[in-house]
């Protein structure tokens, strides 16, 4: 499927599927990257989500009916095989229930142990979906079904900086100290999110994700604050 | 700064190309006033300002310079003597500038001829509180411009482009989204009431009241978010979102506020009362290009 939508005076939004599936998310993944490549003065904003992407442009490059020509151009349906897949990103994490406040609830609800859930956790390569809610929070998909979890039931009101969870089966760090609602399992000491980094945000979409344990001592000795 | 009031932050026209970082555009909430102001002050269109949300900031100038001040009428005063609004004044040093409280209006544009030296943080002189891009001013805090040129120009604007600031609103709004998540009568009651802007209102949304609207589903799946959204979360009272707006989102949206009105929805307080009427996307291209002619 494929539908533009107008969105506001000065948006349009392509549906490229109407449910979430690896397939869908790949699809969405490559025209994100695509028109982002184009540099193309006219697209001020390219937001792309789990099965759409939202595009903000400038009405005096393009009207309506120029956009939704321009973008009938250039947006493939078809995802491209021979493409390579996204950037291969490593991010060390120190699980452990010092950081990982939840580790202990997933474990009895999903009877399994800690070092199991860890095991699972970090053998998983992840995709990155999207990124939004703040700065550089990347919504990770999929978390192993065995320890998928849903989130908590009251949210607490504070997370800290770099810390790992796990929301259903999706995983997400927090870039910065944040309340919220995830099951946090463990902690990293990279800035998920800063402004003198190239492209301020450490992931970015299509990108993918795989978490190396790390030990305390390791965390501390790169600035892992405790 | 001698009082920062209740938010007093630096802005320009806002950040762009990085919601798919996850970052909002930010920017002034009130792009008319602040278009007034740069050419009252014959600054470059994308000169940084101080908005300043219903009054209360008290300032020291420390130097010769050329100000201007647009937006909501708040009582302002130079050396404890109302000044002129919509108009530029000469400064020297040791003038004191002061705001009341917005009685009309609610957003207060001050410019300084040059701007504020102030380095940009991702493309932009926006404050963004949410994501810990800068501060609001505070008593103490001091601001520097570049430009101390006292020309002695004298600038004010005509009579007929000051905006009035009505406590009621008509807001055009542009369909063709989502609204076939809304039965036709949901949409019926959607324009014909009357709403009241509720006390959560920010730089983020304006949360509205009223006859709750019904939507035929609970959730999407969440994506892009545009500026003037109208969401209706579960409790069928809307949300405008605005220049602060979270980059994705997965409540259903009816459609979407024209700009132009947002601008003018800045404008309003809590317990002011607004209704919809929809336009034409034809239209509301028209009436945004007409409006970015104003910038030069």
């Amino acid at each position: 499927m494929l539908e533009y939508k107008v969105a506001s005076v000065d948006s349009v939004i392509i549906y490229f599927a109407n449910f979430i599936s690896k397939e869908n998310v790949k699809l969405v993944q490559q025209n994100y990257i695509s028109l982002k490549k184009l540099n193309n003065k006219g697209l001020i904003d390219i937001t792309p989500s789990y099965t759409s992407i939202l595009i903000h442009y400038d009405l005096q490059y393009f009207s309506y009916k120029k956009i939704i020509e321009f973008l009938d151009e250039n947006i493939a349906l078809k995802t491209d095989v021979t493409q390579e897949e996204g950037r291969l990103v490593e991010v060390p994490i120190y699980y452990d229930e010092e950081v990982g406040f939840d580790l202990q609830r997933i474990s009895q609800l999903a009877k399994l142990s800690i070092k199991d859930i860890i095991e699972l956790h970090s053998s998983t390569k992840y995709s990155v979906y999207t990124i939004g809610f703040l700065p550089g929070f990347a919504y990770l998909g999929e978390v192993d079904e065995k320890i998928a979890t849903p989130r908590l039931e009251s949210p607490r009101s504070k997370i800290p900086k770099g810390s790992l969870g796990i929301a259903d089966n999706q995983s997400a760090i927090y870039p910065v100290e944040s309340p919220g609602g995830w099951n946090i399992i463990g902690r990293t000491y990279l800035d998920m999110f800063d402004k003198n980094i190239e492209g301020f945000s450490y992931l970015s979409v299509g990108d993918i994700v795989k978490f190396k344990p790390i030990t305390r001592d390791e965390y501390i000795k790169n600035g892992g604050v405790i | 700064m001698i009082a920062g009031g209740l938010l007093s932050i630096v802005e320009d026209f806002g950040r762009f190309g990085l919601n798919d970082k996850g970052i909002t555009n930010s920017g002034v909430m009130d792009e008319y006033a602040y278009i007034i102001l740069n050419k009252l002050l014959r600054n470059p269109p994308n000169t940084n300002c101080i908005e300043i949300t219903l009054g209360g900031l008290k300032l020291e100038v420390d130097d010769t310079c050329a100000i201007a001040v647009s937006g909501a009428d708040a009582n302002f005063s130079i050396n404890s003597k109302k000044g002129d609004i919509w108009k530029t004044h000469n400064l020297k040093k040791g003038d004191l500038l002061e705001f009341g409280f917005a009685k009309k209006g609610a957003r207060i544009y001050l410019g300084v001829k040059g701007g504020f030296d102030i380095k940009q943080e991702l493309g932009s002189n926006s404050v963004t509180i949410k994501e810990n891009i800068g501060t609001n001013l505070k008593s103490g805090d001091k601001l520097k411009f570049l430009d101390n040129s006292f020309d002695g120009y004298n600038i004010c604007l005509k009579k007929e482009f000051i905006p009035s600031y009505e406590d009621n609103l008509t807001l055009r709004v542009i369909l063709g989204y989502q609204e076939n998540y809304f039965d036709e009568e949901q949409i019926e009651s959607f324009f014909n009431q009357a709403y009241k802007i509720s006390s959560q209102n920010n730089r983020m949304g304006y949360r509205l009241e009223s006859k709750p609207i019904k939507c035929k589903i609970d959730g999407i799946i969440s994506e892009g978010i545009s500026f003037g959204a109208i969401q209706i979360p579960k409790d069928g009272q809307p949300i405008i979102l605005l220049k602060d707006r979270q980059t994705i989102g997965g409540y259903p949206k009816i459609g979407s506020v024209l700009p132009i009105d947002c601008f003018k929805l800045s404008q309003l307080k809590a317990g002011n009362f607004i209704n919809f009427k929809p336009i034409s996307l034809e239209d509301a291209q028209a009436k945004m290009l007409k409006f970015k002619q104003l910038i030069p």
